[in-house]
């Protein structure tokens, strides 16, 4: 079979090599990290399957997602996964009751399932022309205030659903702050860690704002620059620091309307003109983008940090006097 | 103008954003926010009323590329209902949450899941439809772990984990039909839409999500613990509400996107799964010993009677017939929305004043909640479907539907459904009429007790008699048909 | 003819089905929760599959932002499922150290 291959096209032959060996690599590193009982093992699998998943990302064209996946996927996923298993002994770890179904015919309704599944996504390529919304998509990108596509679809054409998705991160941190607080004890970082956070952290920063800029035209934006920033906050969390580097709880509360908030403003600003809600005007389209995706940012940051603290910190109860 | 349709999603989202600046004035600002809601939804229905169905193209980019917001009758409908409960819910919550930080947390929820409720009821994209899903899920699961209690935190871990499998299940329908159909607009996606494989396998994918979300008998398993352990003002509304828009997208879908794919047998299993559903439901309300358990167990049961609508309203004919029996299933939703939310705010008065909700332990409650205890009543004849309540309508339809179209099935389940309904009512009214004074002594009216009572009489009376206005309502076109505006 | 290219979206097939399993399989939460990323990185690979159109044409912007919302759906479900899962062995409200 290989033989056949190489008749036809080195080039073609060694990517679909490449591709086969990522996806095998794929189902392997899922497979092993969902089916051992050893969570520490499953996690640290599940991170290395994330980064793999970054790569494979890279090979079909989708920059953006690649540094979402490598900073949200598998580096924020990881640390609270990691923090999780820090918190509670893997034996104290909560079951929710698997059903007592027999294994084989699970493993039967599986195999059945995906190839229903395979049968019918191979069928609907083959039905379809492969263009869908790409060419609309496309055409209308010197409309949309930006050079980026990935960047025109998020907060532009599609700017509804990126501004409810900043509603479901609310959902969520608040959520984790109602559980109750935050663990408040920390151990000091040795020398080692404290000059590695010292040197990652400036980095980290720079790497988030300039994230942000560059989203406009070149893949990145608010997500990957909010994991950047969330990070510079495990990183301090690590070393020592209560609150992550995070302002006061009044500030905690302002960062994470922020974003929504100008949102929202924006939205209904343009709107006041008589057009519909979020219909940037086509001069004002870049700028305005690039003040909803800075304030989505920092809210993105405070609530990947609040989520990785577990809890509420200092300051969040009504008559607590505010700490750090 | 058009922009009338973001102001039910933008209202509680910015009030749930004052409430979460400013905590200390969280009850004012969330009554104001949830009255403004009202209002908002009340502007929808007057407008609806008088030009039929409206549709915002978000951003000004057609729909496809971009998003549009679509209303008509039946999400119209929807929303001045969960607006209604949401905001006689709200004002019991004031009372029901004592310390005034868990107050400050649930008002912030509380908005976020009343604009969640919105956004999905409006939306008219698939994708933007699993956002909003996703959306409702993580609120509701955050109120429903509100109460703190280990219990109520393992039920929202389970209804958690459970909702996010029937999310996913959802998204990778979404998927296959991008790939097959090239874009996500509910409109565009009827009109390209064929009876093949491709959309068959979709809408199973997308039919079982939204049966997971819903809580269609054998996949109702999670609800049960997770609405019992909620506190009673969030247990109101998952019950009341946010089953009911998982229902509300399998009506959408299947009726205005997946027409021509549609197959009578797929239709008649999940209206065999429905009544299923009424029949152990309404069992294991009649054997649960505590009032919220009993009250989410008869939620599984009558979100089952809604499904038994799915087999009918595809055999019968598009035209009056149908639109007589959708007009029915409206009808039937919206009262139960308004009764069980009641029931559940009935439940919680009692639970707050006598410590406990068991049921064989009622006695002495008509004497000292007589208000509360009216309320159980009227919340059972509109459960029960005792006229003049709306489900004594809705059920009578589906009857006279059933024969009809000769589905001589769901005759005796409605039968024997109501029976099962009428004994768990009349178990509680028994007890709660019984000698013993364990309840506590009697009480002048509580202000507590007025929300419940006011969606009682919903239930029962308002939608009884006004039934006739939701089909003429229901009845002024769809927003959903790609060719009307 | 479907270009060879759909082996990553039979594998996104693959990676749902395993997380799925899995997710039913699995008793302990954590173990769940980690299912349930693989399941919705697989349908986030059936998407990129569908925006791919060769080593020289642009991709379709849509499934890439489709997908970015989706990942930050996802880490934000995990991080409530994960706070639950931190939060229930403790009694509730109290801070336990390890």
């Amino acid at each position: 079979m290989i033989d056949s291959l190489i008749d036809k096209d080195w080039v073609e032959a060694l990517w679909l090599i490449l591709d086969f060996a990522l996806a095998v690599l794929l189902l392997g590193l899922a497979a092993a990290a969902v089916g051992t009982r050893d969570l520490r093992r499953g996690i640290a699998l599940f991170i290395a399957f994330g980064l793999l998943v970054a790569l494979v990302w890279a090979r079909l064209r989708a920059p953006d997602l690649a540094l979402a996946e490598a900073a949200i996927g598998a580096g924020v996923s990881g640390a609270l996964l990691l923090a999780a298993l820090r918190d509670v002994p893997p034996s104290g770890l909560p079951s929710v009751g698997a059903r007592g179904l027999p294994l084989w015919l699970l493993n039967l309704g599986s195999v059945t399932l995906a190839v229903l599944l395979g049968w019918a996504l191979l069928l609907a390529l083959a039905g379809s022309d492969g263009i869908r919304l790409a060419d609309l998509a496309l055409a209308n990108l010197e409309h949309s205030g930006v050079s980026n596509p990935v960047t025109a679809v998020l907060l532009n054409y599609r700017a509804y659903d990126t501004f409810l998705e900043l509603g479901v991160v609310l959902a969520a941190v608040l959520g984790v702050l109602a559980l109750g607080p935050a663990r408040r004890s920390v151990r000091p970082a040795g020398p080692v860690l404290n000059s590695l956070i010292r040197l990652l952290l400036p980095l980290l920063i720079v790497t988030g704002g300039y994230l942000l800029w560059i989203g406009a035209t070149a893949p990145g934006g608010a997500f990957q620059a909010g994991a950047m920033l969330a990070a510079a906050a495990v990183l301090l969390r690590l070393g020592g620091d209560a609150t992550a580097g995070l302002p006061g709880a009044v500030g905690q509360r302002w960062l994470l309307a922020l974003g929504i908030a100008v949102f929202a403003a924006v939205g209904l600003g343009v709107s006041t003109g008589g057009g519909a809600f979020l219909a940037y005007p086509h001069d004002w389209a870049g700028v305005l983008i690039l003040l909803i995706e800075a304030a989505a940012m920092l809210m993105i940051a405070c609530a990947l940090a609040l989520a990785y603290l577990g809890g509420r910190p200092a300051g969040w109860t009504i008559g607590d006097r505010e700490g750090g | 103008m058009t922009n009338l349709l973001v102001w039910p999603v933008l209202v509680p989202l910015l009030g749930g954003l004052a409430t979460l600046l400013a905590p200390r004035l969280a009850n004012p600002l969330g009554l104001a926010c949830s009255l403004a809601t009202l209002g908002a939804a009340a502007a929808l229905v007057v407008v609806f009323a008088d030009q039929g169905p409206m549709i915002l193209a978000l951003g000004g980019w057609a729909p496809g590329l971009g998003i549009a917001l679509r209303a008509d009758g039946l999400s119209v409908a929807l929303l001045a209902m969960s607006s209604l409960v949401g905001l006689a819910a709200g004002v019991y919550a004031t009372g029901y949450f004592a310390d005034p930080d868990v107050r400050g947390r649930f008002w912030s929820l509380w908005l976020l899941l009343s604009a969640a409720l919105h956004a999905l009821l409006l939306s008219g994209d698939l994708f933007n439809l699993y956002v909003t899903l996703e959306l409702l899920a993580l609120v509701a699961v955050a109120l429903t772990a509100l109460g703190g209690g280990r219990a109520a935190l393992e039920a929202a871990l389970r209804y958690l984990t459970i909702g996010l499998l029937g999310s996913l299940v959802f998204l990778l329908g979404v998927t296959l039909l991008y790939a097959g159909y090239g874009t996500l607009d509910l409109v565009g996606l009827a009109g390209a839409l064929r009876p093949e494989p491709v959309a068959w396998v979709a809408l199973s994918l997308l039919t079982v999500g939204l049966l997971i979300k819903s809580a269609l008998f054998p996949l109702h398993f999670w609800l049960p613990p997770a609405h019992a352990n909620a506190p009673a003002p969030v247990s109101a509304v998952l019950s009341a509400l946010v089953v009911k828009a998982a229902f509300y997208m399998v009506l959408r879908l299947w009726f205005d996107v997946f027409d021509p794919a549609l197959t009578q047998a797929a239709a008649n299993l999940l209206g065999v799964l429905g009544g299923a559903a009424v029949l152990w439901g309404s069992w294991r309300a009649l054997r649960a010993e505590r009032l919220k358990l009993l009250a989410a167990y008869s939620t599984v049961a009558q979100l089952g009677y809604l499904f038994m609508f799915l087999p009918l309203l595809l055999a019968l004919p598009p035209g009056p017939s149908r639109d007589v029996a959708f007009g029915a299933l409206v009808l039937l939703a919206l009262s139960h929305g308004f009764a069980k939310s009641a029931l559940f705010l009935g439940a919680g008065v009692i639970q707050q004043r006598a410590g406990h909700d068991r049921i064989a332990d009622l006695g002495g409650t008509a004497r000292a909640l007589p208000v509360t205890t009216f309320v159980l009543a009227l919340a059972g004849v509109a459960l029960i479907g005792l006229p003049p309540s709306g489900t004594f309508l809705a059920k009578w339809q589906l009857l006279a539907s059933a024969i009809e179209t000769g589905q001589w099935l769901w005759l005796p389940i409605v039968g024997i459904g109501t029976l099962l309904a009428g004994a768990y009512c009349f178990r509680v009214l028994g007890h709660a009429f019984g000698p013993s004074d364990r309840v506590g002594a009697a009480l002048a009216v509580g202000g507590e007790e007025i929300p419940a009572l006011l969606l009682a009489i919903t239930a029962t009376v308002v939608l009884g008699l006004g039934a006739a206005g939701l089909w003429e309502f229901l009845a002024l076109g769809t927003a959903f048909d790609g060719g009307s505006r | 003819m479907l270009p060879e290219y759909i082996v990553f979206g039979l594998t996104g097939i693959g990676l749902f089905v395993i997380g799925l399993r899995a997710a039913l399989v699995q008793a302990a939460a954590l173990a769940r929760i980690l299912a349930i990323n693989v399941a919705g990185t697989g349908i986030f690979l059936v998407f990129v599959t569908l925006a791919y159109r060769g080593h020289d044409a642009a991709p379709d912007p849509v499934p890439h932002a489709l997908v970015l919302t989706g990942i930050v759906v996802a880490v934000s479900a995990t991080a409530l499922a994960l706070a639950l899962v931190r939060r229930l062995p403790a009694t509730p409200g109290e801070d336990g150290d390890d």
